[in-house]
C-alpha cells in the first residue's frame, strides 16, 4: 500500500453505570451532549476515531465505549485486549461510584497489562457543596495504585470542559510510550485481523 | 429483568452470542442471561491456569506452568476455516474487529504410525510420502479437476455429473486407492466417517474446495486461530449485541421457562419473571427438551514441548482417519501455545478428541495421546452430545445443539443459521449490518 496508515491506539472508557462514559464517548464523537440517558443515539456505534497531531507525529485514538454490559453483568474481557490506554471514569457527584474504582482498576491489570491508566472525575459541574470525592482523596487514590495512574482529571460533559484536553494528553502520552516501545510491534508481525471484504459477486460490495 | 423482551436468550456459549448478536442487529429486543459468573458458557477458555486446575480437580499447578494469568485453555477444540461460514458472520457483524489472528502452521494426517503433511497443491501432492510414484500423478490429476470444475458450467466437467454419481464413482474416475480416499475425505473434506462415498459427489468437492480456497487466504494450512483463545470469539458477538442494544446478566440463576398454552411467555428466575415471545438456549437449560444421541471425549494435554515430527510448529492439527485405527470416527489433534498467548511461555496445549463409540473413551484416543510424546498434565472429560427433540417452531423455544467432535466451526454455523431461519422465518440478512457500521467508519 502506498499511503503511510496512522496505527489506531485503543483507547476504552471503564467504571461504574451512569457515571458519563458514554457521554464521554459522545462528546469526542462529535461534541454533544444529551442529559437523559437517551442510549439510542450511541445504538450500532461501537467505536470512534479521532487523530491527533502531536510534535508533527500523527497519532489516531480510537475510543470504546462499554455498550452498557456493566449495567447488569461484567464487562467482556476482550473488551480489554489490545488497549493502549484506559480511563477509568467516576462521577465527582457520587463517592461510591469513587470508591468502586479499585474493582475496574483490577480489570484493567489483569486484561490490558500494557495500558497507561488515567484517571477522570467527570460531572465537574456541579456547586462544589454537591461534589463528593475531594482533589486530596483522588490523590490520595493515585498514591495507593502504586503510580499504575499516569494522570488525572476533571471534566464536564455537559459543558464540554476537560474533554478535549484529556484526550489530547492522552495522546501525548503514548506518544511518547510508543517512541521508547518502537519495535516491540514488530516483534509479532504474524498477526493479522481478518479484515477483507468477499468475493466479487457478493451483495454487500453494492454500496 | 421484569420487562418484556422479543427475546430471551440462555447461556453466553459462542452459538447463543452469535443469534443475541444476530437478534439484537435486526432489531429486536434481547435479554441475554447467563447461569455462570463468566462469558462463554462450553465454549470458554478457563483463565487462570488455576482455574482449569480447580475445575478438574487436580492439585494447584507448580511454578514451572508460569503465569496462571497468561493461560486462556479452550475446553472444546476448534479451528476457524479461514474461508468457512465463521469468517464469513465475523466480518459481515463487523464482530473481527475484536479478533486478531494467527495462521495454523501445518496440518498433518495420520498413516501407519506415523503423520504426514496434508498435500493440497500440485507440488505438495507429487513431495508427499503419503503415496507412491503413479498414486501421486493420479491423485494430482484429481485435485487438478477438482479445481477447475465450475459447479454451473457442466462443459468443466469433463464427462464426470457431480450432482447425480456419488463420491465412489469419483474416486473411481480417478482410480485412487483406499489410502488416498482416506486422506482425501478426512483430512481434506474433513468427514468424520465414510458415509460421504455413497453420498453426491458434488458435497465432498465443495468441501475440498473450501479447504483449498481456506489454504490460499493464508498460507500455510486452511486454519486460523484467534489470540487468547476460542472464549474471544462469544464475546465478541455478546459485546455486538451489546452495542445495538441487547441486555446483559451474568451470574443468574433460571429457574422456569414460562410457558402458555405451549407457547413460551416468559422466563422465571426467582421472583422476577422476563416476559418474551421467544427463548433461545443451548441443551443445558432444558433438559426435558432434549435427547442425548452420543457421546464426545476430550482430552486436554498440557506439552513443554511442540509435537515431534511436525517441525516444531507452534500450532498444528492431525488428523486419524478412522480407518487407520480400526475406528467408525476420526481421532483429531490440535495444539496451540504460548505464541498465541493460551499459554505461558515454552508451554503448548495439545488437545485430542472423537466420538466415542466403546465403554471405555479413554482408551479410544490412545493413538493421538501417543503422538504428543511426554505430557506433563492431562485433563479428561467426557460430554453428552444433545440435540433438540422438536424444531421449536411451536413452543418458540429455539435449542442448538452441542457442540460435535469436528475440528471446525462449519457445522457450528449452520446450526445458528438454521435457528435463525426457523425462528425469523427469513434468511440472516447480513447487509442489514454491514450497512449501519460502514456509517459509522466515517
Amino acid at each position: 500500500m502506498a499511503t503511510v496508515k496512522v496505527t489506531e491506539q485503543k483507547v476504552i472508557l471503564c467504571g461504574e453505570y451512569g457515571v458519563g462514559k458514554t457521554s464521554i464517548f459522545r462528546r469526542f464523537a462529535n461534541n454533544t451532549f444529551i442529559s437523559s440517558n437517551d442510549r439510542k443515539s450511541t445504538l450500532g456505534l461501537d467505536n470512534i476515531d479521532k487523530e491527533y497531531l502531536v510534535d508533527d507525529k500523527k497519532i489516531r485514538l480510537q475510543l470504546w465505549d462499554t455498550g452498557g454490559m456493566e449495567r447488569v453483568a461484567s464487562v467482556t474481557s476482550s473488551y480489554y485486549k489490545f488497549a493502549e490506554a484506559a480511563i477509568l471514569v467516576f462521577a465527582l457527584d457520587n463517592a461510591t461510584s469513587f470508591h468502586l474504582l479499585s474493582q475496574h482498576l483490577l480489570d484493567i491489570v489483569t486484561y490490558a497489562e500494557n495500558a497507561k491508566i488515567f484517571l477522570c472525575g467527570n460531572k465537574n459541574d456541579f456547586e462544589s457543596t454537591a461534589l463528593q470525592v475531594t482533589d486530596a482523596e483522588m490523590e490520595q487514590f493515585c498514591e495507593q495504585c502504586h503510580n499504575l495512574i499516569s494522570a488525572t482529571y476533571k471534566t464536564s460533559c455537559k459543558t464540554g470542559q476537560g474533554i478535549n484536553e484529556m484526550f489530547e494528553e492522552i495522546a501525548h502520552y503514548l506518544v511518547e510510550t510508543n517512541r521508547s516501545r518502537i519495535g516491540l510491534h514488530e516483534m509479532d508481525q504474524e498477526r493479522f485481523k481478518i479484515s477483507y471484504v468477499d468475493e466479487s459477486g457478493d451483495p454487500s460490495c453494492v454500496c | 429483568m421484569d420487562e418484556e423482551y422479543d427475546a430471551v436468550v440462555l447461556g453466553t456459549g459462542l452459538k447463543e452470542c452469535i443469534l443475541s448478536g444476530m437478534l439484537s442487529v435486526s432489531g429486536k429486543k434481547v435479554l441475554h442471561v447467563d447461569r455462570n459468573k463468566y462469558y462463554g458458557g462450553e465454549s470458554a477458555s478457563i483463565t487462570p491456569l488455576e482455574d482449569l486446575f480447580s475445575k478438574f480437580k487436580a492439585p494447584p499447578p507448580d511454578e514451572n506452568y508460569g503465569r496462571g494469568r497468561d493461560w486462556n485453555v479452550d475446553l472444546i477444540p476448534k479451528f476457524l476455516m479461514a474461508n468457512g461460514l465463521l469468517v464469513k458472520l465475523l466480518i459481515h457483524t463487523g464482530v473481527t474487529r475484536y479478533l486478531e489472528f494467527k495462521s495454523v502452521e501445518g496440518s498433518y494426517v495420520y498413516k501407519s504410525g506415523k503423520i504426514s503433511k496434508v498435500p493440497i497443491d500440485q507440488h505438495e501432492a507429487l513431495s508427499s510420502d503419503l503415496m507412491g510414484l503413479f498414486e501421486k500423478r493420479r491423485f494430482r490429476n484429481f485435485l487438478v479437476w477438482v479445481q477447475n470444475m465450475q459447479e454451473d458450467d457442466p462443459k468443466t466437467w469433463d464427462g464426470f455429473d457431480p450432482y447425480n454419481n456419488n463420491m465412489s464413482a469419483l474416486y473411481n474416475k480417478f482410480s485412487l486407492d483406499k489410502n488416498t480416499q482416506d486422506f482425501t475425505g478426512h483430512a481434506l473434506a474433513l468427514y468424520r466417517d465414510d458415509e460421504y462415498i455413497g453420498q453426491s459427489a458434488i458435497n465432498t468437492i465443495r468441501r475440498i474446495k473450501l479447504y483449498s480456497d481456506s489454504l490460499a487466504r493464508y498460507g500455510k494450512s486452511p486454519y486460523l486461530y484467534p489470540m487468547y483463545g476460542l472464549g474471544e470469539l462469544p464475546q465478541g458477538f455478546a459485546r455486538l449485541s451489546a452495542i445495538y442494544g441487547g441486555t446483559y446478566m451474568l451470574d443468574k440463576r433460571i429457574d422456569e421457562i414460562v410457558m402458555k398454552d405451549g407457547k413460551v411467555v416468559g422466563v422465571r428466575s426467582g421472583e422476577e419473571v422476563a416476559a418474551c415471545k421467544q427463548v433461545f438456549c443451548d441443551p443445558t437449560y432444558v433438559p426435558d427438551k432434549v435427547k442425548k444421541v452420543g457421546q464426545v471425549i476430550r482430552c486436554i494435554c498440557l506439552l513443554d514441548h511442540p509435537i515431534p515430527g511436525t517441525g516444531d510448529a507452534l500450532s498444528t492439527q492431525i488428523i486419524i482417519p478412522q480407518k487407520q485405527v480400526n475406528r467408525n470416527s476420526d481421532i483429531y489433534v490440535s495444539l496451540v501455545s504460548h505464541t498465541h498467548q493460551v499459554a505461558a511461555k515454552g508451554w503448548f496445549i495439545a488437545m485430542v478428541s472423537t466420538t466415542v463409540e466403546t465403554g471405555n473413551p479413554e482408551t479410544e484416543i490412545k493413538p493421538g495421546l501417543d503422538l504428543l510424546g511426554p505430557i506433563r498434565q492431562k485433563f479428561v472429560s467426557v460430554s453428552d452430545y444433545l440435540e433438540p427433540t422438536d424444531d421449536g417452531l411451536n413452543s418458540q423455544v429455539f435449542i442448538s445443539t452441542s457442540y460435535d467432535a469436528t475440528t471446525h466451526f462449519e457445522t457450528t454455523c449452520l446450526d445458528v443459521l438454521d435457528i435463525f431461519k426457523r425462528a425469523t422465518g427469513e434468511e440472516f440478512d447480513f447487509k442489514k449490518v454491514k450497512h449501519e457500521l460502514g456509517d459509522e467508519d466515517q
